[in-house]
């Protein structure tokens, strides 16, 4: 995660060239190992992800068009897609993938403000550098029994919010509050990752136009839509596709300790829900239309955010 | 400016706290890995009174975790080195070099990103089993450098992308190559990212259950997670022992991290202090 | 043509990976003097188990000495996904472990009929029902499962109430926990139902004093009548004991195991619903509260006209994949795996109630003296007569019903409609 940041500190201001990026030019013509040598340098990486990830994925497309028990192996065409649509727990599902994405710049912008004030040397900055990093090395399990006792109904968190007057929250067993609070875990879990991929970035940041804002008086909030922001850009995108696959692809641990998708059902998310169909409720076939939609929505999701990505790159 | 100082300290206050929400659950695990079953279901938050490190010793015992961190270590490593030259590799050929359907596997590889793994577990492992490679150490790795390779080619893609086009120029009037820009310039000047990379790669691998669980069934292949993870049984029922559990497969992560933090720390310094 | 094509991949990959000789613990070649038979569970890891295992392994030894038996526990959370990946690759073990009810019932056709090897233990042994399918048995019950209502004799005490006698009606039921509420301010119900398990044995555990006995056998039987004002009852009851406050505070997020019956063990609830086997059962309570302290009561009535009996099935059973090389062998080991010798050792090593009847257990704690000779009359539980998918709607169902956000009569209809598909 930290690349992109490095690869701002070894290039420095020069990485203006806009969007694009090849055209090694002078290539030794005619020489044939030269001209297969791209090829040669994806072949084992291609090889690997059609072989190990496409290819299951498409085998569980098949999958998705047969039958689940007594159906087991014929075909069914549609009928496991009208089910899920009819489920309310996928619908469920799926609004919380969305929910997701629009919580994604506060996902964002939280280690980002946390590392612009280490970057300004807030008292125990280093300190606070070193220790946010320690919850992303512990499993999802553990933080997740960890925070289970922390924000039961009796747990501490409440007993701190009653001294001050406030009633309990539910956390865990409101269906309006419950997800918001495990979004707000998994983010505490990982923000010391982007936090460290923020930091290399700032390394790459040009300090005296930083001083001459400072100089002039300029508040916190402005210098940091002024200069930080744009300074950052590189290092802000990167962030987001991370977080963002963070969020799609790996909350399952947490859910899964947490919630078990509840309370209602209100926690579901996409790869819980296959999850279930496999394990729990014996419906692979089921399973793997879920699996499909899902892909399938991941797939938009990349894609708009790699062309928003290039636009913003090219303004740069 | 006495202003500008009292701002400063409002900040540092919540995140000081912030970084006490961030260790305290170590410590809580700590805490509880030295309690009895008994005094958890008791009191679960006061530090204990009495230091039951026969838990730990419990837990390193009870299911052949030695044998267990063996595995881990084999299986990690293997895959981070594959992960990083594999790439490393590619990541140089989709941003350096311009060959047909470059875009194109660019984008299958983010596409292959977005994909939870729930979504292609019991498909792949019916390949695995068909290819006979179920239950074998290659299995585990190869499943491993699938699942994690998107996310490395995309971070190194990105990472090149940023060195000039004109370095690349000079090698190549050089006498270098495709191959010899890569060995020669690609890989040190990806060495910082190579770093970070390997880091999150390494402990994605580690933190793994359900890959392995999956790709490995026979219980002398266990990786050191899947064996802290079934310290838990059907009930959750001896929080302490598997508190002892977790911590045995932290530490070493942690200390990888303290150790190579410095590096990570030492390069930021020195960006933000020049000028 | 698709199912043939299947069946050939399955195959080729058995073949191919015999040819492979790579660790392949479900093969051996005929050849081999010893063979091996590989079991999966979730258990056999655990301290308590230790000399069940031995046991039983011991009881096979001596039927066949050149055979190896492979224990793999696998961690529950995953055992049933592992066990479909692993059977749909044509790897899996050759005796498996299961869960009485749905989860065994929805995987039959994996699975070896058994009657005819475990004709002999079928009198020795409890609670074949729930590893039965349309009459035909599919694995041999080890320990039985149910829903014993433990109560807190100190509190009773406290509240000036007799401990020897608990509440045989709900009226008297509900004033008592108001009279301990009162004197020790202890919750009456300790409730988790953060997973949707709270109702499970809220409908079980109380199911035997609001269903007349004709609906409660007609219920097992598989003549569910949702329309039945009783039925509605269960769910009004779940309903109204929450919001008459007599669960702890937060029971959609308190995790039944083991937060609930950690309330019960620290005496903030007089009474919980609990188990009979594995945890949450009279030997761990007894445990915090002292053997003595840990009384058990038959289920309120609440209809009259209701007998209260114990609800209980099956808890855990060993079966046989239909694809084992040797049934008889496989078959072998489960029947050693239910012998009265390790049985007996499953029970003082884990203090699971086995289905083993012919166990001693009278000089056990009070609380499995009590519970033991009711198993004679007792009956299935409600709940394992659902399938997996109605059970995991009541779950989400039972949530709404607590915060308020669904009507009982909306709940049953839901239930009903459901029940009815599968």
């Amino acid at each position: 995660m930290v690349r992109s940041a490095a690869a701002e500190r070894t290039t420095g201001a020069r990485f203006e060239r806009p969007g694009r990026h090849g055209g090694t030019g002078g290539i030794p013509r005619g020489a044939r190992a030269e001209r297969l040598a791209p090829f040669v340098l994806v072949a084992p990486a291609v090889l690997i992800i059609v072989a190990l990830r496409l290819w299951p994925l498409l085998l569980g497309v098949n999958f998705s068009f047969t039958g689940d028990g007594e159906r087991n192996g014929t075909s069914v065409g549609f009928d496991n897609y009208a089910q899920l649509l009819d489920d309310p727990l996928f619908r469920t599902a799926l609004r919380n993938v969305g929910l997701l994405v629009v919580l994604l710049p506060v996902a964002v912008a939280i280690p980002g403000l946390l590392a612009t004030f280490i970057y300004l040397r807030v008292p125990g900055h280093r300190l606070f550098r070193g220790v946010y990093f320690f919850p992303a090395v512990l499993s999802p399990v553990i933080v997740g029994a960890i925070f289970n006792l922390m924000l039961g109904f009796d747990g501490p968190l409440n007993a701190a919010l009653g001294a001050i007057g406030l009633g309990p929250i539910d956390w865990l067993g409101d269906p309006g509050v419950a997800m918001f609070t495990v979004i707000g875990v998994h983010v505490w879990a990982t923000f010391g990752m982007a936090l460290v991929v923020f930091l290399a970035g700032f390394s790459t940041l040009d300090a005296a136009l930083l001083d001459a804002a400072r100089m002039d008086g300029a508040s916190l909030p402005r210098i940091i839509w002024h200069v930080i922001i744009p300074g950052l850009s590189r290092t802000i995108q990167f962030v987001f596709v991370t977080t963002m696959i963070g969020m799609l692809t790996s909350m399952f641990g947490l859910l899964y300790v947490m919630t078990s998708g509840g309370p209602e059902g209100s926690t579901y998310l996409p790869e819980f829900y296959v999850w279930i169909q496999q394990g729990r409720m014996n419906r692979p076939a089921l399973a793997s239309a879920a699996s499909t939609v899902l892909f399938l929505i991941m797939l938009v999701v990349g894609i708009l955010q790699v062309s928003v990505l290039r636009r913003a790159g090219r303004e740069d | 400016m006495p202003g500008k100082r009292l701002g400063r300290w409002m900040v540092a206050v919540p995140m000081a706290l912030l970084a006490l929400a961030t260790v305290y659950p170590l410590v809580f695990t700590t805490n509880v890995a030295m309690k009895t079953r008994r005094e958890y279901i008791l009191d679960r938050f006061s530090p204990t009174t009495s230091l039951h490190l026969e838990n730990i010793a419990a837990a390193w015992n009870s299911v052949g975790m030695a044998r267990y961190f063996a595995n881990s270590l084999i299986v990690v490593t293997a895959s981070v080195i594959l992960l990083l030259l594999f790439g490393s590799m590619a990541g140089f050929a989709l941003s350096q070099l311009r060959f047909r359907g470059s875009s194109a596997l660019f984008l299958g590889c983010l596409a292959a990103l977005f994909v939870p793994f729930q979504v292609i577990m019991v498909p792949l492992a019916r390949v695995m089993a068909d290819s006979g490679l179920i239950d074998t150490y290659p299995g585990l790795i190869l499943a491993y450098v699938a699942q994690f390779l998107p996310f490395t080619i995309f971070l190194m893609t990105s990472h090149y992308r940023t060195i000039p086009v004109e370095i690349i120029h000079a090698a190549r009037i050089d006498g270098n190559s495709t191959y010899g820009v890569y060995r020669r310039i690609m890989i040190p000047l990806g060495a910082p990212a190579l770093l970070s990379v390997g880091i999150l790669d390494a402990l994605f691998c580690w933190n793994d259950v359900l890959i392995a669980l999956l790709m490995m069934p026979s219980p002398e292949h266990r990786t050191l997670m899947v064996g802290v993870t079934s310290l838990r049984g059907q009930y959750s029922d001896n929080i302490p022992q598997f508190a002892s559990g977790v911590l045995i497969a932290a530490i070493p992560v942690l200390l990888l991290y303290l150790f190579l933090q410095r590096q990570i720390a030492d390069g930021v310094t020195a960006g933000s202090t020049k000028g | 043509m698709k199912q043939r094509t299947l069946w050939s991949v399955v195959l080729a990959t058995g073949l191919a990976v015999t040819g492979c000789g790579s660790a392949a613990p479900t093969q051996s070649s005929p050849g081999e003097p010893r063979s091996k038979i590989v079991v999966w569970d979730w258990k056999s890891g655990e301290p308590g188990v230790t000399s069940y295992i031995e046991k039983a392994k011991a009881d096979f030894a001596t039927k066949h000495p050149d055979v190896t038996v492979e224990f793999v526990a696998q961690p529950f959370d995953q055992y049933y996904t592992l066990l479909g990946a692993a059977t749909q690759s044509g790897k899996g073990p050759d005796v498996m472990l299961f869960n009485g009810g749905g989860q065994i019932r929805d995987r039959v056709d994996g699975l070896l009929p058994l009657d005819q090897y475990v004709a002999e233990d079928k009198q020795r042994l409890a609670g074949w029902d729930a590893f039965s399918k349309d009459g035909t048995i599919y694995a041999a019950p080890v320990t039985l499962q149910g829903h014993p209502i433990y109560y807190n004799k100190s509190l009773y005490q406290k509240a000036g109430l007799d401990p020897a006698n608990p509440p045989k009606t709900w009226d008297e039921f509900v004033s008592d926990c108001a009279a301990i509420n009162k004197a020790a301010g202890a919750k009456c119900f300790a409730l988790g139902n953060k997973e949707g398990f709270g109702i499970q044995f809220f409908m079980s555990g109380l199911g035997p004093g609001i269903l007349t006995p004709k609906e409660y056998d007609d219920w097992i039987a598989g003549k569910r009548d949702w329309t039945s004002p009783h039925v509605k009852e269960i769910f009004s009851l779940w309903k109204k004991v929450n919001d008459d406050g007599l669960n702890n505070d937060g029971a959609n997020s308190t995790a039944l195991f083991n937060d609930a019956f950690a309330l019960f063990n620290t005496g903030k609830s007089a009474t919980v619903i609990g188990l009979m086997s594995d945890v949450g059962h009279w030997k761990d309570f007894g445990e915090f509260l002292g053997a003595d302290q840990v009384g058990v009561m038959t289920a309120p009535v609440v209809t009259s006209g209701a007998t209260s009996v114990l609800p209980y099935d099956g808890g855990i059973g060993y079966g046989v994949a239909k694809s084992t090389k040797d049934p008889e062998l496989a078959a072998d080991l489960v029947r050693s795996l239910t012998s009265t010798g390790a049985l007996t050792a499953f029970y003082t090593g884990a203090g699971a109630i086995t289905s083993d009847t012919t166990i001693d257990v009278s000089q056990g704690a009070p609380a499995v003296a009590a519970i033991v000779p009711q198993i004679k009359d007792g009956k299935p539980a409600l709940h394992v007569a659902l399938s997996s998918t109605t059970l995991d709607l009541m779950g989400r169902l039972s949530q709404q019903l607590l915060s308020g956000s669904v009507s009982v009569d909306e709940a049953v209809r839901q239930l009903a409609a459901s029940d009815k598909v599968s």
